[in-house]
């Protein structure tokens, strides 16, 4: 189904009942098809499915119930391009103590012993033509929610916005940010 | 200014043909008033190259093995073109480092049937890779043969691949690509700046090219700041300056200065003798 969304173009749940509206009436047979294709399509556009992630590492017990901030660990966010993810070193600031006996930890551990990273599956991930920086999003005070939608509460992170060209143009277009191609186009 | 300002209010109402609205020249980029420019001294250069290898370098350009320069399918968004001045013994060489003018009256542009090519608010003439198609209309357009075309895809031999920059796109087969003034070094200081809250200082972007030079002869400005240097010296150097083809009407970005050499009427006199000596 992944394949299939990722085949068909991106529209609004909107944007898919308007179409299915005008469309189904005369086609009554297919309408149940249509009905499908609409939705993958919305779908493909509003959520993306998380990929698999080597360690079960939860959103909504650190960033939610422990309220550790976003900027603990993802450090650049404020002042990069990347936010990156941290690493191996800061989880063990806790883990050495925390949860030592869960077997998600020994695996961390196991990584903490061997000194090699996590090699953790990127969600979010605009193409190779195109220059993203966080650093001027954050310091205009758009908050991670607004693009990245509630991880606070996400047991593991998925896509919840498009993040196309018309969806970075459309916000830019509001605030007045630059609208050249050469801005994020590299 | 005033048929920019008509091109501007006829692209006002532009769509696409799917149906999103093309920005309008009002709405794109900064409103600074920044015009990025670069002076060239001629009289500094000593045509080492430096220039051509940091920006191959800086900009992932694809290596130019001999079978392609044979060809004449070479890529070096900056080049440095010899001219031999006299015969030998008396003979001088001459070199003129030759990039994108980054015209503000570009021939390119206007034959782009995409848009891929267009000229921004600070005065860069800017190639979208992705959306161009590799109809060739703006190579065969430019009078500076400073646009090249990707005939092939790029390999680079290990463990040269891993030197690629990661802020400037990978050229594919099928699309132009030109000097862009090292666009990526320009958004990032403006980042920086903006992150620091404070102006971009002047002469704190430097393109590869201007950054390796070890004479300083080119030397990369915002041609509308009054305090840049290089501003300074193309003003105070009017007798010595120009632009290249300056008589088709480009108004260029590239400022080049070049003492008129008092002897040089002399040698060719002495040609004149040599020749008919002979
Ligand atoms: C304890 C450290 C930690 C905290 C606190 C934290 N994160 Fe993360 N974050 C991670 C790790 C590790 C990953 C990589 C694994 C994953 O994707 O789940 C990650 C991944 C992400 C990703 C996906 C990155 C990608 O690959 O595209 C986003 C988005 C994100 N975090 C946003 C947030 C936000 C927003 C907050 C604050 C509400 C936050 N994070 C707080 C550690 C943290
Ligand atoms: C500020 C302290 C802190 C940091 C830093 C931290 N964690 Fe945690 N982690 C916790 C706490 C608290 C829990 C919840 C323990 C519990 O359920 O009792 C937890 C739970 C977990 C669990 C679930 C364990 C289980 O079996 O229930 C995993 C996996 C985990 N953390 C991975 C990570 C990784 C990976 C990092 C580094 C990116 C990290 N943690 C960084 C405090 C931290
Ligand atoms: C304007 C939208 C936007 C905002 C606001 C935003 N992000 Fe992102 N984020 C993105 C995009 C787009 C990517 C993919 C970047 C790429 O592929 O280079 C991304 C990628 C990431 C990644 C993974 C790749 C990386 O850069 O390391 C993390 C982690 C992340 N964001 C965390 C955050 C956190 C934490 C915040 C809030 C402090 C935040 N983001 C705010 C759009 C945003
Ligand atoms: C929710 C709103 C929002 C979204 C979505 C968004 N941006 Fe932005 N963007 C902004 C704002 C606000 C600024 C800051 C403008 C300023 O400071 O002048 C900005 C600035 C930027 C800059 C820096 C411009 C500069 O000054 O050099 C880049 C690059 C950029 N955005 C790229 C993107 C890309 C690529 C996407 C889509 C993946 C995107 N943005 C999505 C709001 C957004
Ligand atoms: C605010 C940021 C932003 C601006 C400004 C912007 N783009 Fe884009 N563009 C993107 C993003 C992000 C994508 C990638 C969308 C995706 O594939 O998810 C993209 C994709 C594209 C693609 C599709 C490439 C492909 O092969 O899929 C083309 C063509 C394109 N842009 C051309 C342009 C042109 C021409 C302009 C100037 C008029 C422009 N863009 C301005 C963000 C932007």
């Amino acid at each position: 189904m992944q394949y299939l969304t990722a085949l068909l173009p991106r529209i609004t749940l909107k944007q898919a009942l308007i179409l299915g509206g005008a469309s189904a009436p005369p086609l009554v047979g297919g309408a149940g098809v249509l009905a499908i294709l609409l939705y993958l399509m919305a779908a493909g556009g509003t959520a993306t499915p998380a990929p698999e992630q080597p360690i079960a590492f939860d959103h909504s017990v650190h960033a939610g119930d422990a309220a550790i901030p976003c900027e603990f660990c993802h450090r650049g966010v404020g002042s990069q391009a990347a936010a990156t993810v941290p690493s191996v070193e800061q989880c063990m600031f806790c883990h050495s103590v925390v949860k030592t006996d869960s077997p998600q930890i020994q695996l961390l551990q196991a990584h903490w012993d061997t000194n090699t990273p996590v090699n953790w599956a990127r969600v979010h991930r605009v193409p190779d033509h195109v220059r993203f920086v966080h650093a001027p999003h954050i310091q205009a005070g758009v908050a991670c929610e607004t693009c990245h939608g509630d991880v606070a509460s996400m047991e593991e992170v998925k896509q919840v916005r498009s993040l196309a060209m018309g969806d970075c143009q459309g916000c830019h277009r509001e605030n007045s940010a630059s609208l050249d191609c050469a801005t994020c186009h590299k | 200014m005033s048929s920019s300002a008509n091109e501007a209010a006829s692209r006002a109402s532009a769509v696409s043909s799917m149906g999103q609205t093309i920005p309008t020249d009002a709405e794109v980029g900064h409103p600074e008033g920044v015009r990025w420019g670069m002076v060239v001294d001629l009289d500094r250069c000593t045509g080492c190259q430096a220039c051509v290898v940091a920006c191959q370098a800086e900009n992932n350009i694809a290596l130019n093995e001999e079978q392609r320069v044979l060809e004449r399918r070479a890529k070096t968004w900056i080049r440095i073109e010899r001219y031999w001045e006299g015969e030998f013994p008396n003979a001088k060489a001459r070199f003129i480092p030759v990039l994108c003018q980054h015209c503000g009256n570009a021939p390119c542009e206007t034959v782009c049937p995409v848009w891929a090519t267009y000229h921004n608010n600070e005065g860069l003439n800017v190639q979208v890779y992705n959306r161009c198609i590799g109809t060739r209309f703006c190579a065969n357009g430019c009078p500076y043969s400073v646009r090249y075309f990707n005939f092939w895809n790029p390999e680079w031999p290990e463990p040269m691949n891993n030197q690629l920059n990661p802020d400037v796109t990978v050229r594919t087969k099928g699309i132009i690509e030109k000097c862009t003034f090292c666009v990526q070094r320009i958004n990032r200081v403006q980042v920086t700046a903006k992150t620091e809250g404070r102006e971009i200082r002047s002469g704190e972007v430097q393109p590869a090219c201007a950054q390796s030079c070890p004479t300083s002869a080119l030397v990369f400005c915002d041609l509308n700041d009054p305090e840049s240097a290089p501003a300074q010296l193309a003003e105070a150097e009017a007798g010595r300056s120009y632009t290249l083809l300056e008589h088709f009407g480009t108004d260029p970005g590239v400022i080049y200065l070049k003492k008129v050499d008092p002897h040089a009427e002399i040698h060719e006199d002495e040609h004149v003798h040599a020749g008919a000596h002979a």
